[in-house]
């Protein structure tokens, strides 16, 4: 348990992996990776008389390799209740980045009495992501609306960020972007930001192979943020038409253990003995 | 006749660069005849080095996009009776079982037979022409070919090709005048003669089972049993190969095929013979417990010693 | 992974769950042994499958184990499935740039508690740095993982009771098995139901 005492990552294996590397070739297990579709808009304000918000979206595929390893994800991270991120690369990066970013702003909202900024856990995962200098493959969408209005950026894996009013990651920013560059506009209506946004998320499931499956829409708003799952699912599996139980009996097994979980216990009222003392003499 | 001969007899293997442009007359490296002309090469500085990016004909490449069939066991023994060939049945690209049900033994006429190891396709192609030029030489010289002589035509095929990526460990099997001959030939070039060959990822198995149980005078049903056994044991340890058995039998009039059998099934089968072997000294052994125990683990030990218990399925 | 082979698959029932692994142990195209355990139980009604690196499944079970252990003494209670899977996404993720060689599956039925008095059939599984994924069917891992996803999607079907469960699960590795070369050398399969806990050794190709 050498590693307890410390926090963060233990490299203690690296090296020995790096041996069975080059002994196995290429055949190293490979991570999840979620290749992805990720987007967020900004909306509302100007003279539409709607609040100002930003709406994120996000596909639900999860590969591994050619593998499509989780067939409705959820990519849209809780950062705090006025904060969602959306997460493509390395799924394991994006979700534990996310997780700690998270715990730092619900400490640090504590500590300062104060809501926290978009612009503050923008920082944080910047400036942890730098730290790993692209090794924490996280690539992610941040939006969210605080006092001082709506937000709405990217941050890459390395470090680097972007503040726009329309944004895409993922394998599937190209498909998605071609949506947004053709269909937006500035103060966007709500219910307009949603149907943008999931038209660019169904662009990036049906032309980019890396993502697929459902549309997760996130809506934010000063007063309030709807997390829209499954906000589309034009991928339904149909169903089985026929049954494809074996009849029992059929696996010839050799040997068999069962475990009863059922405490079974008798309880035997004996006759008064003779001689209560004996009885009670334990020593 | 010989006019006939010229005709159908292939170019020499190797061909001059410009004669197989991509295209050409449009039949590939068979004449209008269908007889091998000449394999094309793809025109690079080093032919080898281009087929091993892509396949892992020659290196376990795992890089490559392209994986041959690759794990194998056969084996050929020479006995008083013949000649023994027993092979698996299993075919895999990377840890994938593409097949378990592959012909390993190509009959390549009534009185020969190779057996398949490395690539598949290389294998059944060269053993079907040897095939063809074996037909040639009983036209022309009207006496079947020697083991010795047709094994040479594919030494001297391969060897054309040697270094070019041709991947292929075989034993051509026959019965000629001189009696039964096994010569184990490889796409390296090499070609030896010899009483007992294994070939293949599950070779050193076989090996095991076969030197522990071989012997020249072995009785016809020892023998085939040997050769099964050896099967077992390879497609047991080794991941890549098993599925089924097929065996054949070599004797003066020919080749007989004795029957294809799942490998999995004969190994819980031996496995429930030593069992009863075990039980049956232990039975009789009484007293001395520890004697008893000593004769079970002879008995089940798989030799051909053993009284052979006859084939059930 | 494919140094040993080796494969694990979890399936959800009706209240019941199941888990199975094959028994063989390679190194590369040898088979050494044909009783190498991969599934471990962590408490009566919860299991994990460790597929991949061997020594890795050593390594994992005893640090999962000497971790659960001290839950059960802080919290003086029982693990539920899913706190679980977030303790082994943990292990895993803390060796984010030096990993174990392994793909955990989780199966596991939660007891009742106030707070959820009617708990369902929990199964999840991780890649080898803990990302986590919980699926409402099947979990699949190790070296026949691509042809567990073929078969368990073809023959997996909601609300099988525990011996149906048995009989889908077991064919499911079964099938798979024999369509991948670095395991097989048998099966072992435990159906977790409310009241017992079945285990049973299946015949499967010993090639």
């Amino acid at each position: 348990m050498s590693s307890t005492n410390n926090t963060g990552f233990d490299f203690s294996n690296h090296a020995r992996n790096q041996f069975l590397g080059e002994r196995l070739g290429s055949a190293l297990p490979k991570a999840t990776s979620t290749g992805t579709t990720i987007v967020g808009v900004k909306f509302g304000g100007g003279t539409t008389g709607e609040p100002e918000g930003v709406c994120l979206g996000a596909d639900t595929r999860a590969t591994g390799g050619p593998i499509v390893a989780d067939k409705n994800c959820e990519k849209i991270h809780y950062i705090a209740n006025h904060i969602r991120c959306c997460g493509a690369g390395t799924a394991a990066d994006t979700e534990f980045v996310t997780n700690l970013i998270s715990s730092n702003m619900e400490l640090h909202a504590l500590s300062s009495g104060r809501k926290p900024q978009v612009v503050t856990a923008m920082t944080m995962l910047k400036q942890y992501l730098y730290r790993y200098q692209g090794h924490v493959g996280a690539y992610l969408v941040i939006g969210g609306v605080d006092e001082t209005g709506a937000h709405l950026f990217t941050v890459h894996a390395h470090g680097s960020t972007d503040k726009l009013p329309y944004v895409t990651m993922g394998s599937g920013s190209m498909a998605a972007m071609a949506v947004f560059e053709s269909g937006y506009k500035e103060n966007l209506t709500r219910q307009q930001a949603i149907d943008l946004v999931s038209r660019a998320i169904r662009s990036g499931i049906f032309n980019d192979l890396g993502s697929g499956s459902n549309v997760d829409v996130c809506v934010i708003t000063k007063d309030q943020t709807e997390m829209l799952r499954n906000y589309e699912m034009p991928n339904e599996r149909g169903s089985k038409t026929r049954e494809y139980k074996f009849r029992r009996g059929t696996t010839a097994f050799t040997k068999e253990d069962i475990k009863s979980l059922i405490f079974k216990e008798e309880v035997k009222i004996l006759p008064p003995s003779l001689d209560a003392n004996t009885a009670m003499d334990v020593a | 006749m010989e006019a006939l001969v010229q005709r159908l007899a292939p170019p020499p293997a190797h061909v001059d660069p410009d004669e197989y442009s991509v295209g050409g007359d449009g039949e590939g490296n068979l004449n209008a005849l269908g007889v091998v002309r000449g394999m094309q090469v793809p025109r690079v500085p080093d032919p080898a080095a281009f087929l091993s990016t892509y396949t892992n004909s020659m290196s376990q490449n795992p890089q490559a996009k392209i994986k041959l069939e690759h794990g194998t066991t056969t084996l050929a023994f020479r006995f008083r009776g013949g000649i023994i060939v027993s092979v698996d049945s299993r075919a895999t690209a990377g840890s994938y079982i593409a097949s378990g049900t592959v012909k390993k033994v190509i009959e390549i006429n009534k009185y020969l037979l190779g057996t398949m190891a490395g690539g598949a396709a290389d294998c059944q192609y060269w053993e079907t022409y040897l095939g063809m030029r074996c037909r040639m030489h009983e036209l022309r010289n009207k006496e079947r070919i020697s083991v010795a002589a047709a094994s040479k035509l594919l030494a001297n095929i391969v060897y054309e090709y040697k270094g070019q990526g041709l991947s292929m460990g075989t034993m051509i099997c026959g019965w000629d005048k001189t009696g039964p001959q096994i010569f184990y030939v490889d796409s390296e070039g090499t070609r030896l003669k010899g009483n007992v060959f294994a070939v293949g990822s599950g070779a050193t198995f076989a090996y095991g089972v076969l030197d522990q149980g071989y012997s020249y005078d072995l009785s016809d049903e020892d023998a085939q049993e040997l050769g099964r056994r050896a099967i077992v044991a390879a497609g047991h340890r080794d991941a890549y190969s098993g599925n089924t058995n097929n065996l054949f039998h070599v004797r003066e009039d020919g080749w007989e095929f004795l029957g294809n059998k799942d490998i999995s099934e004969l190994w819980y089968k031996y496995e429930q013979e030593k069992k009863d072997a075990r039980h049956a000294t232990a039975a009789g052994s009484g007293a001395d417990a520890g004697a008893g125990k000593q004769q079970g683990e002879n008995a089940a030990r798989p030799t051909t010693e053993v009284q052979p218990v006859p084939m059930e399925e | 992974m494919e140094m040993n082979g080796g494969s694990v698959v979890a399936m959800i029932g009706k209240d019941c769950v199941a888990i199975a692994s094959d028994l063989r142990l390679g190194s590369q195209a040898v088979g050494l042994a044909s009783n190498f355990e991969k599934v471990f139980p962590v408490n009566d009604k919860l299991f994990i499958g460790l597929s991949g690196l061997a020594t890795d499944t050593y390594t994992l079970r005893e640090s999962l184990r000497f971790r659960v252990n001290m839950y059960r003494m802080k919290e003086e209670r029982e693990i539920t499935p899913e706190t679980f899977t977030h303790l082994v996404s943990s292990t895993l993720y803390e060796k984010r740039f030096g990993p174990y060689f392994i793909e955990p599956v989780v199966a596991g039925l939660p007891d009742a508690t106030p707070l959820n008095p009617n708990p369902k059939p929990f199964i999840s599984t991780m890649d080898t740095i803990g990302c986590i994924t919980t699926p409402k069917d099947f979990a699949v891992a190790g070296t026949a993982t691509d042809k567990l996803y073929g078969v368990a999607e073809g023959l997996w079907e909601p609300d099988l009771e525990p011996e149906d469960l048995f009989e889908t699960i077991s064919q499911t590795i079964l099938n798979a098995m024999d369509r991948d070369a670095l395991s097989g050398w048998g099966a072992v399969v435990h159906v977790i139901s409310k009241d017992k806990v079945v285990t049973r050794y299946l015949r499967g190709r010993m090639d």
